[in-house]
């Protein structure tokens, strides 16, 4: 078994969050939104507390977007993920204030803001993934 | 009816107060531990168990109100509560105490934590450890944050210090005095972890890096104990051994961009350095009639030392963004102008998730703490960050 195998996958569907996988399951990044008035819904969720809608759809928005913060993590805190290695947490360009995180090996050099690409890895049981990298 | 009447300041106090020895490794339950401290802290009242007619307990105590009332024999139990997530539950289980006391549910409440911290459950691995299978759903976003190796609070809070870091200039020795500080009142009081284990600004510099930009001293110490507190009306307060600690005010609070779990959605939030320690200063304040001019001593909630920053400029003890040269300033030690954490805290003394806080306030207020600050008659306490949080101010009885 090798360290890939012990990395826990995501849920995928959950009548909430589902829609973010199976965008990734097409090679697209979806935020969840708000019909009536467009509100944002991140972390998703199915209520719009903007205007009191339930009726939200899953926007594509474009796969980019810049480097808020990281850590590169130098113990290992669960099997599946050997030190040392990196998270980034991702602004997206087409939704400020909205971020998402992405796991990176080793070390690697980085600063606030500078642009980052998602890429969309295949992971156990062929789940799709986003990640990020420096564009 | 007025405002004032409904209000809650200065009508419950503490009246006991206790705790266990603190370990890596106990070898004892989580519920003789919960016993152990809860029975000190009913004596160190003067009460009976059998005084005590209300429980409130933290959401991550495996240690349940009627495992408690079971081990106790409380037969007249008659109210119990929980609160949380985690950390952030102290504050809220006071809360509790005094609106069960105040409303005429329970007269003497009995509140504690209990936690086989490092030879049991280690919180700094995750919630989730050792789950098996797909991550997240039902509410717990945790999809979003475990499959990329996002699993502990610590890499939550590292993240925010890199962010403010960028933002405010803040510095790795900055954070450093922050942990020297609570390593230097821990060197003071024999009951600490660390009582014996001195720590400089070079040792702080050479420590091994947990996740950048925090250090091995800039985490609190996985432990295993208990404390507990005693609660009663002030009225009733009068009766008991020791000189009440009187309770001023209570306040919890979120923050605009609410969201849900424990740690990491607070990287969700529209602004993340924005934290709910902010509304509930100001609420806090209010509710008390006083402000960060009137506080004598502080025992902030540090899970982390940037937990610890954020809240100094938070609480109103510098400005946004000058949490580092404030603590590097000296103002947080022993003479100076706000010194914080004088147990040692979770970094030093050991992390109770917030519950020996709330003791060490005490133990201000009586005048029996090992760094006690002379003539210091109110004592900031806070409870654990980001997602929701909450504090109280308590006071010297006159
Ligand atoms: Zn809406």
């Amino acid at each position: 078994m090798s360290e890939l195998d012990l990395r826990p996958v995501p849920c995928t569907d959950d009548p909430d969050t589902g829609g973010f996988w199976e965008a990734a399951a097409r090679g697209e990044l979806a935020i969840r939104v708000c019909s009536d008035c467009g509100q944002v819904l991140h972390l998703p969720k199915a209520y719009c507390h903007g205007c009191g809608s339930w009726n939200t759809a899953w926007q594509v928005v474009a796969p980019t977007g810049t480097l808020y913060s990281w850590t590169t993590t130098e113990r290992e805190l669960r099997p599946g993920f050997v030190p040392p290695y990196t998270i980034v947490c991702v602004e997206l360009d087409d939704a400020p204030g909205v971020r998402l995180v992405g796991y990176l090996d080793g070390r690697p050099q980085l600063e606030s803001g500078m642009p980052m690409s998602a890429t969309f890895e295949v992971a156990q049981g062929g789940v799709v993934i986003p990640q990020w990298q420096p564009a | 009816m007025t405002t004032r009447d409904l209000d809650h300041r200065d009508r419950c106090a503490i009246v006991g107060a206790g705790r266990t020895d603190y370990s890596s490794r106990s070898g004892r339950s989580v519920l003789s531990l919960a016993t152990e401290a809860s029975l000190a802290a009913i004596a160190d009242a003067g009460l009976e168990p059998n005084d005590v007619d209300g429980i409130v307990r933290c959401d991550f105590d495996v240690v349940a109100h009627n495992d408690l009332a079971h081990a106790l024999n409380l037969p007249n139990l008659s109210y119990w509560g929980a609160s949380g997530p985690g950390g952030s539950a102290p504050s809220g289980m006071m809360a509790q105490a005094v609106g069960a006391i105040l409303s005429g549910q329970a007269t003497t409440v009995l509140v504690y934590r209990s936690m086989n911290g490092r030879s049991g459950f280690r919180l700094g691995k995750g919630r989730l450890q050792g789950q098996a299978g797909a991550i997240g759903g039902n509410g717990s976003y945790e999809e979003f944050f475990v499959p990329y190796g996002l699993v502990s609070p610590g890499q939550m809070w590292a993240m925010l210090a890199q962010r403010h870091m960028h933002t405010y200039g803040t510095t790795q020795e900055q954070l450093g005095h922050i942990a020297i500080t609570c390593r230097e009142r821990a060197n003071a009081n024999p009951n600490a972890q660390m009582a014996t284990r001195g720590l400089s600004l070079d040792d702080y510099l050479s420590s091994p890096i947990i996740s950048t930009p925090l250090r091995l001293p800039d985490y609190c110490l996985e432990t295993d104990g208990a404390c507990a507190v005693v609660v009663t009306s002030a009225a009733r307060s009068v009766d008991t051994d020791k000189p009440p600690v009187l309770i001023r005010a209570i306040a919890q609070g979120a923050v605009q961009g609410m969201q849900p779990g424990l740690a990491s959605p607070a990287l969700m939030r529209e602004d993340p350095l924005s934290l709910p320690s902010v509304t509930v200063a100001k609420r806090l304040y209010q509710r008390a009639g006083m402000g960060p001019e009137d506080i004598d001593v502080a025992q902030f909630y540090d899970c982390f030392t940037i937990t610890v920053l954020v809240q100094l400029e938070d609480y109103g003890f510098c400005q946004p963004g000058e949490g580092g040269p404030f603590a590097a300033s000296g103002a947080i030690g022993k003479g100076g102008s706000l010194p914080i954490n004088t147990s040692g805290g979770n970094l030093s003394d050991g992390y109770i998730h917030g519950m020996s806080h709330i003791v060490e306030g005490v133990l201000q207020m009586r005048g029996e703490s090992t760094s006690q600050v002379p003539d210091a008659e109110t004592c900031l306490v806070t409870s654990g960050l980001p997602i929701i949080t909450g504090a109280m101010i308590l006071r010297k009885a006159a």
